[in-house]
């Protein structure tokens, strides 16, 4: 159940993602409600661990609600989408991944440099695939939206 | 639609794709633009790189201006307020000297102090550092050190322009480095969760999942282009890294 160290994790996950807001000139109300996201998808993340065991599945879901996150919000504050998707999405990022696999291959040892590269690149993948999902459905949605308003004028 | 109103709007592209926008965003805006001062057909070609529009104007002439783009970094704020550019212009088509004086202030959108990024480049690094294991407060301390020490350098790096694959090479090297001095000065016990810590910063993980969405919601050459970085980016970390490891971790 929920510990100590994962109230530690979500706080510094709130923190690290306000950390990028500051790096990409977020401001304001941006600023605040990138590093929610980023707490959120942690939050969520760990959540999730309670039924899914696998990684890449919960990775999956919480890229694709942190993205539909990312549109809501998008349209209520009237800005671009990429404000939020580029923040909240940050506690995700493989970054133990791409230092454990580099550590690995300087050791040489080849199977476990595979074994931790590929399981890296799959994480980035569920991550990629939840964000290209919400922006499909999304354009497709707006595309349809303005068909039917060119045919009506 | 004439040239010079054209410039003005090949100008908001430009900025667009130098703040990060995504391309079809660009794309979509510059259209609209058009479209809004009477141009019955328009054509855009966006990449990192470039921009083409061609507009054609009811009498039947065409009007066609490219520009080449060689910056490219992330300053959200000035990207909402030029995303608001477009929004008033295409509603009001105000005159070409309006939307060059709303450029203009756009210009000046304020950045956050250089100390600033410099003290949150630090916390990035010491929350991931905790965020990844990392509970000894040896370690924690040493990389917000780390993490301080990187921004100072990047800052310098991208105020003399140097290239951004080299920049990171060299950030990489540096943090990589000081965690090893420190692992041999005996200061922390072991480099790993501070290393990962520096590295979040570094890593072109957004970049990555961006380049993907660009790839899979049709802008292929922007998507390809934007990958391609990402793998040299992350292959120029891993180098900074096994570099400095070579030469200070003690690795044979």
């Amino acid at each position: 159940m929920f510990g100590m160290d994962e109230l530690v994790q979500v706080l510094v996950s709130f923190c690290g993602t306000l950390g990028f807001g500051i790096l990409f000139n977020h401001r304001g109300k941006k600023l605040l409600f990138g590093a929610l996201g980023g707490m959120l998808a942690w939050v969520i993340f760990l959540l999730l661990g309670l039924v899914i065991e696998d990684e890449v599945i919960r990775y999956f879901i919480v890229s694709t609600l942190v993205s539909v996150y990312a549109e809501i919000l998008a349209r209520i504050i009237k800005t671009p989408t990429t404000t939020f998707c580029i923040v909240s999405l940050v506690p995700l990022i493989p970054g133990s991944g791409l230092y454990y696999s580099m550590a690995y291959a300087l050791e040489g040892s080849m199977e476990s440099f595979l074994a931790r590269a590929a399981y890296t690149l799959e994480l980035t993948a569920a991550l990629s695939m939840g964000i290209v999902l919400v922006t499909a459905i999304m354009r497709g949605f707006k595309m349809i939206v303005h068909n039917r308003r060119a045919r009506r004028a | 639609m004439t040239e010079k109103l054209l410039i003005c709007i090949m100008e908001i592209s430009q900025q667009m794709i130098e703040v990060g926008a995504e391309i079809y965003r660009i794309e979509e805006s510059v259209t609209r633009i058009c479209k809004a001062y009477g141009a019955v057909r328009v054509d855009v070609f966006a990449t990192t790189s470039n921009v083409i529009v061609s507009a054609e104007k009811p009498d039947g002439t065409v009007l066609t201006q490219t520009r080449r783009i060689t910056g490219s970094g992330t300053d959200i704020e000035k990207l909402h307020r030029l995303n608001d550019l477009v929004r008033t212009v295409t509603a009001t088509t105000p005159d070409c000297a309006t939307i060059r004086e709303k450029l203009a202030e756009i210009e000046k959108t304020k950045k956050y102090p250089a100390i600033l990024y410099i003290l949150f480049n630090a916390v990035i690094a010491a929350s991931f550092c905790i965020f990844f294991g990392g509970r000894d407060y040896k370690e924690i301390i040493a990389s917000f050190v780390i993490g301080f020490l990187i921004g100072i350098v990047s800052l310098v790096l991208e105020r003399r322009s140097l290239n951004k694959i080299l920049s990171r090479f060299a950030c990489s090297f540096v943090s990589a480095m000081s965690a090893f001095v420190l692992l041999r000065l005996g200061v922390i016990e072991s480099v790993d969760n501070v290393i990962i810590g520096n590295i979040m910063s570094l890593i072109p993980g957004i970049g990555l999942t961006n380049s993907l969405r660009d790839l899979f919601t049709g802008d292929i050459i922007t998507g390809a282009l934007r990958s391609i970085e990402a793998i040299l980016l992350a292959l120029a970390i891993a180098f900074g890294y096994i570099l400095s490891a070579f030469i200070f971790g003690g690795v044979a």
